[in-house]
């Protein structure tokens, strides 16, 4: 038996009858259409899935959709600006070379966002450990963290600049 | 494999699903069920979610600290009156999971999940924290270390929910460790070891050790705490203690090591404890 789930999705309200056991990535990939999030292992392990809940990266493959009932899902498609305009985080990924095949860039990205809302100067290692639930079988990740530095810098000058 | 899906926002209404539906479960963050479901490990007819009841997710610092069950893990990390109430809980909290497994899973899924590798038990062993129990019928608490009966298994009866977690102001000299020994960085403990001392100069005063991953359940380690207490905690103290520990866990063979070296890593994690308590600093 169908349930309804209210809740917010990049911005826009969502309501939309759903099964009381579908989980987050079922209700955002299918009848939402939200493709980029990934399904890897399913268990919780690879963070392809990763989106983010009230600002925080959770695996969708673990959540059952009605927990997120009246909160904000942040998306890949989500980060994207006015015009198709990537985020910061997803300009890094290119210019760095932190994609490579791809499937694991919107969750990687998902949590490099999170972890740069709240800390805009992380080390090295304050990278890796925010990724230690992002697996990515291409780039050995030395790429990715890399690209999570420049967008870490890309967002202070923008955010000086807007302070000057 | 569908399930129906509950989420009352009090305990009694919680209680009241459960006692219409007998094969319903309660479910916490859900990280370790939802992943039991799919691997057709366990297909409960409705899980009863536990997320929407504020009244579990309350920390007072105390003393008594008292941590709602539904605490996320994620909080026992960032709150900053626990981190100095009870730092060494952060300690392992920080070491459960990834980011997003934190995010979910809280503090009571950890225990009644009743794994033997629960990151959360040994720290909370160690300061001999006690389990409030509720039902419909009223509340009992359970000391911790009576809560485990096995792998997977706890005193948890038909119709009972952990409510919160409560313990005791530590003594002021009372310092405590946790180490984690993992594959990887969010693998789950391939063996891993709480120590909390009170020293007096040299000499350990009182110790408590429990580990997780080093038998059925996680435990404290009473005979290695026995040679412990009133020792000189030099090399010969340490060799002493670390042999104990050796003898003392009840390790098994798995996919992820073997009993042997888990007896191995038992030693080292507890030498490699009592050095950073005995260093001041953080291991």
């Amino acid at each position: 038996m169908s349930v309804t789930l209210s809740f917010e999705v990049n911005g826009e309200p969502a309501r939309l009858s759903v099964e009381p056991h579908a989980r987050l990535v079922d209700v955002l990939r299918g009848p939402l259409g939200l493709v980029g999030t990934k399904e890897g292992c399913s268990n919780g392990e690879c963070g392809a899935c990763t989106v983010l809940v009230d600002g925080r990266p959770v695996c969708s493959c673990l959540l059952p959709a009605l927990e997120v009932e009246g909160k904000q899902v942040t998306t890949i498609e989500g980060l994207v600006g006015p015009g198709g305009k990537l985020s910061e985080v997803q300009q890094a990924f290119v210019d760095k070379g932190g994609i490579q095949c791809g499937f694991c860039s919107p969750g990687m990205i998902l949590s490099a966002h999170a972890l740069l809302e709240q800390n805009p100067s992380p080390s090295d290692a304050d990278v890796r450990d925010a990724l230690t639930g992002n697996l990515c079988r291409c780039t050995g990740y030395a790429q990715i963290v890399e690209s999570v530095q420049l967008a870490a810098s890309t967002k202070r000058q923008k955010k000086g600049a807007d302070h000057a | 494999m569908p399930f129906d899906y509950h989420r009352p926002k009090t305990l009694e209404e919680a209680w009241r699903l459960a006692d219409s539906d007998a094969e319903a479960r309660f479910v916490a963050g859900g990280t370790d069920v939802m992943v039991r479901i799919r691997e057709g490990k366990i297909a409960p007819r409705a899980l009863i979610a536990l997320s929407g009841i504020s009244d579990l997710t309350r920390i007072d610092v105390g003393p008594p600290l008292v941590l709602g069950a539904g605490v996320r893990v994620a909080e026992l990390q960032s709150h900053a009156g626990l981190g100095r109430a009870l730092p060494v809980l952060g300690q392992a909290a920080a070491q459960l999971g990834s980011v997003q497994i934190r995010n979910v899973a809280t503090l009571g899924g950890n225990l009644c999940n009743a794994s033997p590798c629960a990151d959360l038990a040994p720290p909370l062993l160690v300061h001999e924290a006690r389990l409030r129990v509720a039902s419909a019928m009223g509340t009992r608490e359970v000391p911790l270390a009576s809560f485990f009966v096995g792998p997977r298994a706890s005193v948890l009866g038909p119709g009972e929910i952990l409510s919160a977690v409560v313990v005791d102001a530590p003594a002021p000299n009372a310092r405590a460790v946790f180490l984690k020994k993992g594959r990887v960085r969010m693998d789950i403990a391939l063996a891993s070891v709480a120590v909390l001392l009170e020293t007096e100069g040299k000499h350990c005063v009182k110790a408590r050790i429990a580990a997780g991953s080093l038998g059925p359940c996680p435990m404290r380690l009473a005979k290695t705490e026995a040679v412990l207490t009133g020792q000189a905690l030099d090399d010969r103290g340490l060799a002493l203690a670390r042999e104990a520990a050796e003898q003392e866990v009840r390790p098994i063979t798995d996919v992820r090591a073997s009993a042997d070296y888990r007896r191995h890593l038992a030693g080292a994690l507890l030498e490699r404890g009592i050095r950073a308590l005995m260093n001041g600093a953080q291991p």
